[in-house]
C-alpha cells in the first residue's frame, strides 16, 4: 500500500548507494567533481526575506541556511555532527554546558567567528527571538576564550533537547558585529544575510531568483563542489514540473512537483524522487476540536468524529499515496520517541455514529448538530481535505458549514480568534518533541495570537505533569519512556490530533550527488552537493 | 405592444448567430434548473475513482476529479452557481449604474461632477484587483463574490445610462411633462428611462458576460466559495494535472467559453435588432 | 488648448486621493492584518516584543491617524515600508514594475497587430468566408478565460511541442550580453503576451470591422475613390485613420482591465510583475503594499485616460474646431 510505494522511488543505484554513505563531508561514494551551477526550488513561494530572525515558516529557512550556519547537525541515522562547534558537554549535573567552536572559521565579510558570536547569538537572539520557549531556562552565555562559550541553566536540561535545539531551526549563529545593538528582526542586512555558510548571497531578483556565489573561504577545505546556486520559485508546480522536463531546475525540496507527475518524470531514470531528509522536519496534517465549545468538551465526541474520517481515503486519493495515516500524536518518522500502541482510530462509521448516540447527540430532525468546519487554506491538499471531511461528518448526519480562507484569515481565526469549531491545519515537528510538538497539548503552549501551538484551549494537569518532567529528565531512557506515555495520553484524549503523516519527496536529476544526507536536508548548507556532469 | 415585440423578434430572428446563441444561453439555463433532477445527490459528493477521463464510462459521462466527484454534476450545478452570480452581479450592477447614470444627467452641474468622479474613481483601480480585495476582505461566500463583481461592473452601464439619459433630457415630450408639473422623479424613471432602456439591456447581457469571467478568475486563483460548485473552482482545482488529466480544466473551460459566447451573441442580436439602421452590415 | 491640457492632468489629482482612501478603508476592514500574519510566522509570544513590533508596523494607532499619515508620506512619493519583504514599498514595486510593463506594451503590440489586421481584413472582405472565420475566432478568444488560453497554450506550445518555455521571464543562470538577454526575455514573453492580448485582439478587431464598414460608407471616402484615388492608399490614408480613433480610446479604458488581467496571466506563467506582487500581499493582507501597487496602478491608468483624451482630441478634427 502506501509504505511499499515510497520503495518504489529510491529508484537509482546512485540514490541507494549514496543512502548509506552521508557522514563526514569528503567521504562520498564517487569522487566529487567541482564546478557547476545548482539550480534548485522547493514546493513552496518565494520568501519575503532572504532571513527572517524570528523564523517565517519554510521558504526564508530555505534561502538562510545556505548562508548561515548551526553548531551542529542532525545526520539521516539520528546522530549529531559538528558543524561550526566540534564539541558540545553537559556538566555532571546537565545544568550548564561547555561548547569548543571550530578554528579559523570567517564570516563572509573576513571578520573572524569567535565564542562572542555564539554568545551574542545565544541570548540576543536565540533566547528572545527565534527559540522563545525552547530556552527559557538559559541564563547566560559566557565566552571563556575565543574558542569556548559556556551555556548556564536555570535547572537540569536533557542533552539531545539542547543539541536538537542547537542543530534545529531556531539555531542559526549570526554575526556579533553586524547585529548587536540593531534590531535584528528589522535590521536591513536580513535581505543580503552574511554568515559563515559555503555560499555567499550575489543577487535577489525578486518575483524570480536568488543566485549564490561559493565561499571561496570557506571553512571546509575544498567544499562548497559548486561554483554556484540558484534558488528559483514557480508560483505553480505544474511549471515546475516542466522545468525539470526541459533540464532547467536540478533539485526541488519539499514536493515541489504535482504528485502525479512524480511517476512519469522518474521514469527512464534521468530525474529521481527521495524520500529521506525530512524526519527533524516532519509534516502532519491535523484536525483540531476547538475545547471551547460545548461539543468538544466531551472526549467521546471528538474520539467518534476521528472515528468518522477514512484517512486512508485521504492518503491515498489526496495525497496519491505519498502519505500514510497518523498513529498517536507523534509522526511515525520519529524513530526515537514514536509510539506504535498509541490508541488508532481506525476508519468505522457505525462505530462512530454509535458512539455519538451514546454521548447524547442522536440524530434529531435530518442532523445531530452543527458544526463550522475551517480548513486552513495554505496548502492545496487542505482544500480538498476540508471538502472531504465535510463529506465525512456529513456522512454522520452531522451539518457542515466549510470555509477554507486564505493564509492570513486562516492565522488569525485558529490562533487569534479561535473562531472554528473543527479545524485543518499542519504541523512539522522536530524528532525533538518539546515544544514542537508538546505545545499544542499543554496549558503554556495556549498564546493567544502566536500560530501553531495549542489553539484548541486543551489544559489537563496530568499532561503537562509528563511534560514538565520530560524538560528536565537527563536520563535518555527514562526520558523516552515518559514520551512514550505522553503520546499514548495525547492520543487517547484526541484534543487534536495528526490525521495523516506527510511523506514529502525530493526530486532531483539523477546527475545531482550528495544531497538528502542529513534529517532536514533543506535547512542543511549544501555545501556537500556535487554535479556529476 | 404585441406587435412591437414580434417586430424585434423576427429582427433578432435574422441574425443566425444571434439565434445560436440565444438557443445555448437557454440550453444552459436548462441545466441549470434541472441539475436536481439529474443529480439528486451533491455533486460535491466523492462518488467514484478519481481522475477517470470523459467517455470512457456511462456512469461519469464527463469523467471524476482529482477527487473522485463526477464532473458533469459539477458542471450542471456550476451552471447554476454561474448564472446566478452572473444575473445577481449584473442585476446589482445595472441598479447601481443606471442610479448613478440617471441622476448624473438629470441634475447636471455639481451632482453630474460628483458623480462622474466617482465613476471614473471606480473605472480607474483596476477591476479584478478590487475584486479580490473585496472578496478576501468580507470572505469567501458566494453572495460576497456577487457583490465585489458588481461593484466593479457598473461603470460602463452609468456611462450609457448618462449619455442616453442627456440625449433624452432636452426632448420635447420631457419638457411637456415637466410643464405638466410631474415630479423630478417621476419624470426620470417613469418617462425617460423606458426609453433609454434599450442599449442599457444590450448592455447588460454583456454584464452578464464578464461577470461569469471574473467570478472565474476569482474561483481559479482559490477565493470562490468552496460550499458551491463551480466551473472556475473545476479549472483551479484541475492546474496541477494539466499533463495527465488536463480534461479537467478543458471541460469546465468550454462551458465557461460557450456560455460567454452565446451572451455576447445574443448581446450582438440585441444590439442589431435595437438599431435597424446597422443591420445591413 | 494648452489649457485644456492642464486641467485634464489636474483632474488626475483628487481621482488619485480617492483611490488611496478608498483602498486604505478597505484594506482595514479586512479580518487579518499584516500585523497579524507576521507575528503568527514569527511565534513572537512575549507581550513586550508584540507591543513592540505593534509599534514598528504602526498598527496600534487609531486608523484615521494611520491614513493621514499615509496619505502625506504619499504626497512626499514615500509610499511607506513593506515589513513583508523588507524593504521600502517603492523599491519592491518599481523592481517588479518593468515585467508588467514589458507583458502589458506586449500583449497590447499583439493586441493591436492581430486585432487591426483582422478587423481591415474582416471590412474589406466583408460577408465572405474570411470575414466568417475572423469574427468567429473573434467571438472566440473574447469568450474564453484568459487564464483557461494560458494554460492550454503552454500544454500544447511549451509541453507539447517544447517551442517555448513553461515559465519565468528569463532562463536563469545564462550570462548573456544584452541583445541575447533581449531575445531570451522575447523568447519567454510570447506565450503570456499572446494568452493576455488576444482577449484584447478580439474586441479591437470587431470594433476595427464595425469602424472601417462605417468609414467606407461616409462621403469624403467615396470622394476620394472618385478623384481616383487607388484603393490601398484611400485605406490607408483616409479610412483606417479615422476608423483608429474609436480603437485609441478603448485602448486607454482597458488599461486598467489589462492590469487586472496580467495577475492571472502572471500566476499562470509564474511572470516576475507586480500582478503577482500584488496578489501576494492580498493574500498576506500587506496593506503598504496593496495600497502602493494600487496606486501606482490607478496614477498609470488615469494619465493613460489623460493622454488617451487628449490623443483624441488632437485627431479627431471634428472635436479640434470646438
Amino acid at each position: 500500500m502506501a509504505r511499499f510505494s515510497r520503495r518504489e522511488f529510491l529508484l537509482t543505484t546512485a540514490g541507494a548507494a549514496l543512502a548509506s554513505h552521508f557522514s563526514s563531508p569528503a567521504a562520498a561514494a564517487a569522487t566529487p567533481k567541482s564546478g557547476g551551477t545548482l539550480t534548485a526550488t522547493w514546493g513552496g513561494f518565494e520568501p519575503q526575506s532572504l532571513f527572517v530572525p524570528a523564523g517565517g515558516g519554510s521558504s526564508p529557512y530555505f534561502t538562510s541556511t545556505k548562508v548561515h550556519e548551526r553548531l551542529l547537525r542532525l545526520t539521516v541515522d539520528l546522530k549529531f555532527e559538528p558543524v561550526l562547534a566540534l564539541d558540545i558537554k553537559p556538566a555532571e549535573d546537565f545544568r550548564s554546558y561547555t561548547i569548543k567552536l571550530r578554528d579559523k572559521v570567517t564570516w563572509h565579510d573576513g571578520k573572524p567567528f569567535t565564542a562572542d558570536d555564539v554568545a551574542f547569538s545565544a541570548m540576543d537572539y536565540w533566547k528572545p527571538i527565534s527559540a522563545g520557549v525552547s530556552l527559557d531556562a538559559l541564563e547566560s552565555a559566557e565566552a571563556l576564550d575565543p574558542l569556548t562559550v559556556v551555556l548556564k541553566f536555570k535547572g537540569p536540561v536533557p542533552e539531545f533537547f539542547l543539541k536538537s535545539v542547537l542543530a534545529g531551526k531556531s539555531g542559526l549563529v549570526i554575526p556579533k558585529h553586524i547585529y548587536a545593538g540593531s534590531n535584528i528582526i528589522t535590521n536591513p542586512i536580513n535581505n543580503t544575510p552574511v554568515g559563515t555558510g559555503p555560499f555567499k548571497v550575489k543577487e535577489w531578483v525578486r518575483g524570480s531568483h536568488v543566485e549564490y556565489l561559493r565561499n571561496d573561504a570557506y571553512w571546509n577545505p575544498g567544499l562548497p563542489y559548486l561554483d554556484r546556486l540558484v534558488i528559483r520559485w514557480w508560483r505553480d508546480p505544474a511549471s515546475r514540473s516542466a522545468a525539470f522536463e526541459a533540464g532547467q531546475l536540478d533539485i526541488g525540496t519539499f514536493n515541489p512537483i504535482p504528485m502525479p507527475d512524480i511517476a512519469r518524470l522518474t521514469q527512464g531514470g534521468k530525474i529521481v524522487a527521495e524520500t529521506k531528509g525530512y524526519s527533524n522536519s516532519a509534516w502532519v496534517t491535523t484536525i483540531e476540536f476547538n475545547q471551547r465549545r460545548e461539543i468538544f468538551k466531551k472526549r467521546e465526541v471528538r474520539q467518534a468524529l476521528m472515528h468518522g474520517i477514512d484517512r486512508q481515503f485521504i492518503a491515498e486519493t489526496i495525497f496519491f499515496g505519498r502519505a500514510h495515516p497518523s498513529i498517536g500524536a507523534v509522526p511515525s518518522s520519529n524513530s526515537i520517541f514514536f509510539a506504535k500502541d498509541a490508541q488508532d482510530y481506525p476508519f468505522d462509521v457505525k462505530k462512530a455514529a454509535a458512539m455519538l448516540d451514546a454521548a447524547g447527540y442522536p440524530v434529531k430532525g435530518g442532523s445531530r448538530f452543527k458544526l463550522s468546519l475551517l480548513s486552513a487554506g495554505w496548502f492545496e491538499e487542505n482544500v480538498k481535505i476540508g471538502q472531504y471531511v465535510k463529506q465525512a461528518f456529513e456522512d454522520l448526519d452531522i451539518t457542515v458549514d466549510l470555509s477554507v480562507p486564505d493564509r492570513a484569515t486562516s492565522l488569525k481565526r485558529i490562533y487569534t480568534d479561535y473562531d472554528y469549531d473543527v479545524a485543518i491545519s499542519n504541523n512539522s515537528g522536530s524528532i525533538e518533541l518539546i515544544p514542537s510538538t508538546t505545545q499544542y497539548y499543554t496549558t503554556d503552549g495556549i498564546v493567544k495570537g502566536a500560530a501553531f501551538r495549542n489553539a484548541t484551549g486543551y489544559s489537563n494537569p496530568k499532561l503537562d505533569e509528563l511534560v514538565a518532567k520530560m524538560t528536565v529528565e537527563t536520563d535518555e531512557a527514562k526520558r523516552i519512556a515518559l514520551a512514550k506515555d505522553f503520546d499514548r495520553l495525547a492520543s487517547i484524549e484526541a484534543p487534536l490530533l495528526p490525521m495523516v503523516d506527510l511523506e514529502p519527496v525530493t526530486i532531483a536529476r539523477a546527475d545531482v550527488r550528495s544531497h538528502s544526507t542529513t534529517a532536514d536536508f533543506m535547512g542543511e548548507s549544501w555545501a556537500e552537493i556535487w554535479l556529476d556532469r | 405592444m404585441l406587435a412591437l415585440a414580434i417586430d424585434f423578434a423576427r429582427r433578432f430572428a435574422r441574425n443566425r448567430a444571434a439565434l445560436v446563441g440565444f438557443v445555448l444561453v437557454i440550453a444552459v439555463i436548462g441545466i441549470a434548473l434541472s441539475a436536481p433532477w439529474l443529480f439528486p445527490r451533491n455533486p460535491l459528493r466523492i462518488v467514484g475513482r478519481p481522475e477517470i477521463w470523459p467517455f470512457t464510462t456511462s456512469r461519469y459521462l464527463l469523467g471524476t476529479d482529482s477527487l473522485g466527484r463526477d464532473i458533469a454534476a459539477m458542471i450542471a450545478y456550476g451552471a447554476r452557481t454561474t448564472l446566478l452570480i452572473g444575473l445577481c452581479a449584473s442585476l446589482t450592477a445595472t441598479i447601481i449604474g443606471i442610479s448613478v447614470g440617471a441622476t448624473a444627467a438629470y441634475f447636471g452641474g455639481w451632482v453630474d461632477e460628483i458623480l462622474m468622479r466617482l465613476t471614473e474613481l471606480f473605472q480607474t483601480i483596476p477591476n479584478l484587483i478590487f475584486v479580490l480585495t473585496i472578496v478576501s476582505i468580507l470572505g469567501q461566500k458566494i453572495e460576497y463574490v456577487t457583490i465585489a463583481v458588481g461593484i466593479v461592473t457598473w461603470t460602463p452601464i452609468a456611462r450609457l445610462t448618462r449619455a442616453e439619459f442627456m440625449s433624452l433630457r432636452d426632448r420635447e415630450f420631457v419638457q411637456a411633462c415637466r410643464s405638466m408639473g410631474m415630479g423630478n422623479l417621476r419624470i426620470m424613471f417613469g418617462e425617460i428611462l423606458p426609453n433609454a432602456l434599450p442599449p442599457v439591456i444590450v448592455l447588460s447581457s454583456l454584464v452578464i458576460a464578464g461577470a461569469v469571467l471574473f467570478e472565474s478568475a476569482v474561483s481559479f486563483l482559490g477565493l470562490g466559495d468552496p460550499n458551491v460548485s463551480s466551473w472556475g473552482g473545476l479549472i483551479g482545482d484541475g492546474r496541477t494535472l494539466i499533463r495527465t488529466s488536463w480534461y479537467i480544466c478543458a471541460v469546465p473551460g468550454m462551458a465557461i467559453m460557450l456560455t460567454v459566447l452565446a451572451l455576447n451573441l445574443v448581446g450582438d442580436g440585441l444590439n442589431d435588432a435595437l438599431n435597424p439602421k446597422l443591420r445591413d452590415r | 488648448m494648452r489649457r485644456i491640457v492642464i486641467r485634464r492632468l489636474a483632474q488626475i489629482i483628487p481621482l488619485i486621493f480617492a483611490v488611496i482612501v478608498l483602498n486604505f478603508v478597505l484594506i482595514h476592514l479586512a479580518p487579518g492584518s499584516l500585523f497579524d500574519v507576521m507575528t503568527a510566522e514569527q511565534q513572537v509570544t512575549d507581550p513586550a516584543m508584540l507591543d513592540q513590533l505593534r509599534h514598528t508596523y504602526g498598527v496600534d494607532q487609531p486608523t484615521w491617524v494611520q491614513l493621514a499619515k499615509y496619505i502625506w508620506s504619499v504626497m512626499r512619493f514615500d509610499l511607506g515600508f513593506s515589513y513583508r519583504q523588507n524593504a521600502p514599498v517603492l523599491d519592491v514595486i518599481l523592481q517588479q514594475l518593468p515585467a508588467t510593463l514589458i507583458l502589458m506594451l506586449s500583449a497590447t503590440a499583439v493586441a493591436l497587430l492581430v486585432g487591426v489586421t483582422a478587423g481591415v481584413l474582416a471590412s474589406v472582405k466583408v460577408n465572405s468566408i474570411w470575414d466568417n472565420l475572423i469574427s468567429l475566432g473573434a467571438v472566440f478568444f473574447f469568450a474564453a478565460p484568459s487564464f483557461w488560453l494560458g494554460i492550454m497554450m503552454t500544454v500544447l506550445f511549451a509541453v507539447k511541442f517544447g517551442w517555448f518555455p513553461v515559465g519565468g521571464m528569463r532562463t536563469i543562470g545564462a550570462d548573456h550580453g544584452a541583445f541575447a538577454d533581449a531575445l531570451d526575455v522575447m523568447h519567454h514573453l510570447v506565450l503570456p503576451a499572446t494568452a493576455l492580448g488576444l482577449f484584447y485582439a478580439a474586441t479591437y478587431a470587431r470594433v476595427m470591422r464595425a469602424s472601417m464598414l462605417e468609414v467606407f460608407r461616409l462621403d469624403f471616402v467615396r470622394t476620394a475613390r472618385a478623384k481616383g484615388l487607388s484603393f490601398g492608399r484611400v485605406l490607408l490614408a483616409h479610412v483606417m485613420r479615422n476608423a483608429l480613433l474609436p480603437i485609441i480610446t478603448l485602448l486607454g479604458l482597458q488599461l486598467g482591465t489589462m492590469l487586472g488581467g496580467s495577475v492571472v496571466i502572471e500566476a499562470v506563467f509564474s511572470w516576475p510583475g507586480i500582478g503577482s506582487l500584488l496578489f501576494d500581499s492580498v493574500m498576506s493582507r500587506n496593506f503598504p503594499m496593496v495600497l502602493g501597487v494600487l496606486v501606482l496602478g490607478s496614477v498609470l491608468v488615469a494619465v493613460c485616460n489623460a493622454t488617451v483624451d487628449l490623443l483624441y482630441m488632437r485627431l479627431d478634427p471634428r472635436i479640434r474646431a470646438r
